[in-house]
């Protein structure tokens, strides 16, 4: 069942909306948020085209239309399966658009009149919902199949009633059962109330000639069975719907050459030899004089465009379902339409030449609009830039497909060629992957956390995770340079316990960069250290301990944290060593670092995807849960980017791979070569 | 050939008719060429006012009260969206200043268009890109969420886009390239969703704000350079121009920006509450902003 229907605009506003049930605006918020957005979620997924997005219990599945530049989202609950939502979007999609398009590629549209959507709406879901998980409508259904015959025309006594109020209730029983089979029909069920020329339901004797019953009905109370008995012996077969055929000349003729016209009173005595008075109130049979003038009062009708004639010969009327049978059709099959355009239309020698001087020179002036043909090549091109920067082969790939999904069938703008629009959407969409979603401001939050504003004062956890050889250590130093400018006390914890030296290392970096403090007057720098050999996430825990110094009381001093910030360098290990990669997950749970950045550095190559997925999938909490709302880590640092000059592709690629944004960049082998993220610099970089 | 040579003796000749022909032909032609070149330059621009904000502020929501009336129920935006709206009949525009308010001579309201642009970071560079490069931009609407302004989470965030967009405009009028300085672009800080109940009222915005904006301005100052830092050449290291307000003061305030040219006020709005009073609508305070700014 069906919890609510949206169709909102690309800018936000919602044109039209259905709920069900009460659902809160912060579903669509999120999906509009980590799939449109952020992109957290890749495309294509999910059966024929309505990929599906799943949060908090529900399952959303989604269409878009980007010419007019709407989204239509369908919600339901996660435990149903509905498999009459793709159809259903694309009917809606398909409908919407025929009936409201023109307005809304007008500017400056910000709603339209959705009140003849309603109606339309609820006919399209009662028609593609099936069996069990059909919601029960509250109007009663008149509509109905024409293969049934209602049941009360052969029941019922009830003469005062007209045929038309019984029937429905019997039917509704039947329809879960008939629907399956008439779903893929084209006899199509009479959607709309509309009054159907009399000849088309023959085997209803209840709905024929409505107004022969009324008419009769009122002077002479003959019993229904009888009356009903007469139209049927007396009417003619399926015909073109003409009121004025010969059979009902013959009928009113023969009934006065036959029977006295005969009248009852009050009593149940017969009145007899009234024969001047007229008791039938029907058409005229014969055609009078004045049934010309309602002749030509009736325009002329193209019959193919009212219906069409079925198998069986019935003249069925075209309405919503024909339609919506024609998209959902058209829609399963779109290949063969785009590959029957592909043929050119002219022929010989002088219609190609022509044809290729025109694409030309509206390749120079623009105006062109795009196809895939054309897109093609060029893209291609874009694509081997791309690898020449050192980016992945999987990022620059899907980064081409964004941009082709985003200029297919549009139009280039004046005297812009079609490599330079591509440059236009190439480099959105790289400023797009790269900007943060929040960016980071390290020393606000540094000192948020240590001046105890909403909860105690703690210090503040950074830790540095990657491969081997990437530049932890170097990094790390560097960040503690910067800290230490900035009047913090840093404690640099040596969580390498396993490599030969890495301990002395640090304690190399931390005596210059105490001598540096000292000079300056700044911060204050310690490391600690427990040898080697030791459990790397047990070693961070003690420094945590350490740092934050609540036990201990020492005389003459409260127990003040002693340091303001705790970096916890580790291990350079594989990715695919999952042993390694597994500890890592301890040491996340039992340091429980505010922040995790992860170094990678620019020389490498395609790896880089593969490290990125495989660090941040290790990071999650006590309930499994990836820390850092589902990502992993908090952020990249680039390392190395002085020594490979234009190729910063790895930026891209590692940001492709997991979403999570690049915080600094390292610029050299000193202290103070580091750098945040220019989102700008690094685009240019890209696209030179 | 004939007929051309008699006809071009004719013009050249002093007769009376060549001469009235020359005389009309020669007076009506430029009034022609000014008639057509004007009426295809007619289009003029509409004052523009641009909508931004952090994302769930309320600024598509506050685009559709404003452009019609009542407010539709919004989603987050993924693009700008830009509507043409009148001034309502109650709002007196800046034209109106001196008119007497029992003038009863009619006259048209004009009309504005409103640019949203959205808030999330991502598609943040559709706002500043309408900043740098402004169309008749006549004023700038910062939307706020009052009720997140009391977790330090929402009051970072707002501050630090807030931030950036008064540097922007502070740079903008401190280094133009000529000398003629570019016209100061006033800004409205709309504190809205003022029904909720965990809102700060507008002073309370104001206050807050700028607090958090002298923290912002301390941290940015002592920050990491840019990665970017040799790549403009008007050399921006400068420490004075990357200060917000007045160099070397200890907090921030709001007037501090108006020797940039940065007019800021602060009004208290709701898009989904009920309307004040009967005479004035939902949104008023920002109409007659806008009215005084047009």
């Amino acid at each position: 069942m069906l919890d609510g229907f949206e169709i909102l605009t690309t800018s936000g506003i919602v044109l039209w909306r259905r709920h069900y049930t009460p659902i809160s605006s912060s579903l669509i918020d999120s999906l509009v948020r980590d799939v449109f957005i952020e992109e957290k979620q890749k495309p294509g997924g999910g059966e024929n085209g309505a990929p599906s997005y799943k949060k908090d219990r529900y399952t959303l599945r989604w269409t878009s239309a980007k010419d007019v530049g709407l989204v239509f989202v369908a919600v339901y609950q996660s435990l149903l399966h509905l498999s009459w939502i793709e159809s259903l979007l694309t009917a809606v999609k398909g409908l919407f658009i025929k009936a409201y398009g023109q307005e809304l590629k007008a500017a400056h549209t910000l709603k339209v009149n959705t009140a003849q959507w309603d109606p339309t709406f609820d006919a399209l879901v009662n028609r593609l919902d099936t069996g069990s998980t059909r919601r029960q409508s509250d109007t009663i259904d008149s509509e109905g199949p024409t293969e049934l015959t209602p049941p009360s025309s052969s029941a019922g006594d009830d003469a005062d009633e007209p045929p038309p109020v019984p029937a429905p209730l019997f039917r509704k029983p039947a329809i879960p059962i008939k629907r399956d089979d008439l779903v893929g029909d084209s006899t199509s069920t009479d959607a709309t109330p509309i009054p159907t020329p009399d000849t088309s339901r023959p085997a209803t004797p209840g709905h024929a000639p409505s107004h022969l019953l009324t008419a009769k009905g009122g002077p002479g109370k003959a019993s229904r069975r009888s009356r009903k008995a007469q139209t049927f012996n007396a009417s003619a077969p399926a015909s073109s719907g003409d009121e004025s055929s010969p059979g009902h000349n013959l009928k009113g003729g023969a009934k006065t050459a036959a029977k006295g016209k005969r009248r009852w009173d009050v009593d149940g005595m017969a009145i007899e030899g009234d024969d001047d008075g007229v008791l039938d109130y029907s058409a005229p049979a014969t055609p009078g004089p004045d049934s010309t003038e309602r002749e030509l009062d009736v325009a002329e009708v193209n019959t193919s465009q009212m219906g069409s004639r079925t198998g069986k010969g019935q003249f069925v009327l075209k309405d919503l379902d024909d339609e919506v049978d024609a998209i959902l059709a058209s829609s399963s099959k779109p290949q063969q339409r785009s590959n029957a355009t592909d043929d050119t239309t002219g022929s010989g020698l002088l219609a190609s030449a022509s044809s290729r001087l025109t694409s030309l020179f509206r390749n120079v002036v623009g105006g062109k609009t795009l196809t895939k043909a054309d897109l093609q090549l060029p893209l291609q091109q874009m694509q081997t830039h791309l690898l020449s920067k050192n980016v992945a082969p999987e990022a620059a790939n899907r980064l081409c497909q964004a941009v082709e999904t985003d200029l297919l069938d549009q139009k280039t703008a004046n005297y812009t060629s079609i490599e330079s629009t591509i440059r236009d959407s190439m480099t959105k969409a790289l400023t797009r992957m790269l900007t943060p979603t929040s960016s980071l401001d390290l020393l606000r939050e540094v000192t948020s956390i240590t001046s105890g504003q909403g909860a105690p004062a703690r210090p503040y956890v950074i830790s540095i995770v990657g491969v081997n050889g990437v530049g932890k250590s170097t990094n790390l130093s560097k960040i503690a340079f910067f800290l230490l400018q900035n009047h913090f006390r840093v404690l640099v914890v040596a969580g390498d316990t396993f490599r030969s030296g890495a301990v002395e290392q640090l304690r190399v970096h931390v005596r210059n960069l105490s001598a540096l403090s000292q000079r300056e007057g700044v911060g204050k720098v310690e490391l600690f250290e427990k040898g080697y050999g030791k459990d790397a996430a047990t070693v961070a825990r003690d420094a945590v301990a350490f740092a934050t110094n609540k036990g201990a009381q020492p005389p003459g001093g409260s127990g003040q944290m002693l340091y303001d910030v705790v970096l916890i360098d580790t291990a350079g290990r594989r990715h695919n060593d999952s042993r390694l990669m597994s500890s890592l997950t301890k040491f996340g749970q039992l340091a429980n670092p505010d922040k995790v950045f992860m170094v990678g550095e620019a020389l490498v190559g395609t790896d880089s995807v593969a490290q990125a997925r495989n660090f941040a999938k290790e990071f999650v909490d006590t309930k499994g849960k990836l820390r850092n709302n589902g990502v992993g880590m908090d952020g990249f640092i680039i390392s190395k980017c002085d020594t490979v000059g234009d190729m910063v592709g790895t930026l891209v690629s590692m940001v492709h791979a997991t979403g999570i944004p690049v915080v600094f960049l390292g610029v050299g082998q000193h202290y103070g070569d580091l750098r945040g993220l220019n989102v700008g610099w690094a685009v240019d970089k890209l696209m030179k | 050939m004939k007929k051309l040579e008699d006809w071009l003796t004719w013009a050249l000749s002093p007769s009376i008719s060549a001469i009235l022909v020359t005389l009309i032909f020669s007076l009506t032609l430029p009034i022609l060429i000014h008639t057509y070149l004007y009426k295809r330059a007619v289009a003029k621009e509409l004052p523009t006012f641009l909508l931004l904000g952090p994302s769930g502020a309320g600024k598509t929501s506050l685009l559709t009260l404003l452009a019609n009336g009542t407010p539709s129920p919004t989603h987050t935006s993924q693009a700008p969206q830009t509507a043409i709206c009148q001034l309502p009949s109650t709002t007196r525009s800046s034209e109106d200043k001196y008119r007497s308010e029992n003038d009863t001579s009619s006259r048209s309201q004009p009309s504005i268009q409103l640019l949203d642009t959205p808030g999330h970071g991502k598609l943040r560079h559709h706002a500043i890109s309408s900043l740098t490069f402004p169309t008749a931009l006549k004023g700038l609407l910062f939307v706020v969420d009052s009720a997140v302004l009391s977790s330090a989470a929402g009051l970072t965030e707002t501050a630090e886009f807030l931030y950036d967009v008064l540097l922007l405009l502070q740079k903008r009028h401190t280094q133009g390239k000529t000398s003629k300085t570019p016209l100061a672009i006033p800004v409205l800080l709309v504190a809205n969703k003022q029904d909720v109940f965990t809102s700060l009222p507008a002073g309370l915005v104001k206050s807050k704000l700028e607090e958090e904006l002298g923290k912002v301005r301390q941290t940015r100052s002592k920050g990491l350079l840019d990665s970017g830092i040799g790549m403009d050449d008007d050399g921006e290291a400068d420490e004075e121009s990357s200060w917000l307000g007045e160099y070397g003061a200890n907090g921030f305030k709001f007037a501090q920006m108006r020797e940039h040219g940065v007019d800021l006020e602060v009004v208290g709005t709701s898009t989904s509450g009920e309307g004040e009073g009967e005479g004035e609508g939902r949104g008023h305070e920002c109409w007659s902003w806008i009215g005084a700014n047009v």
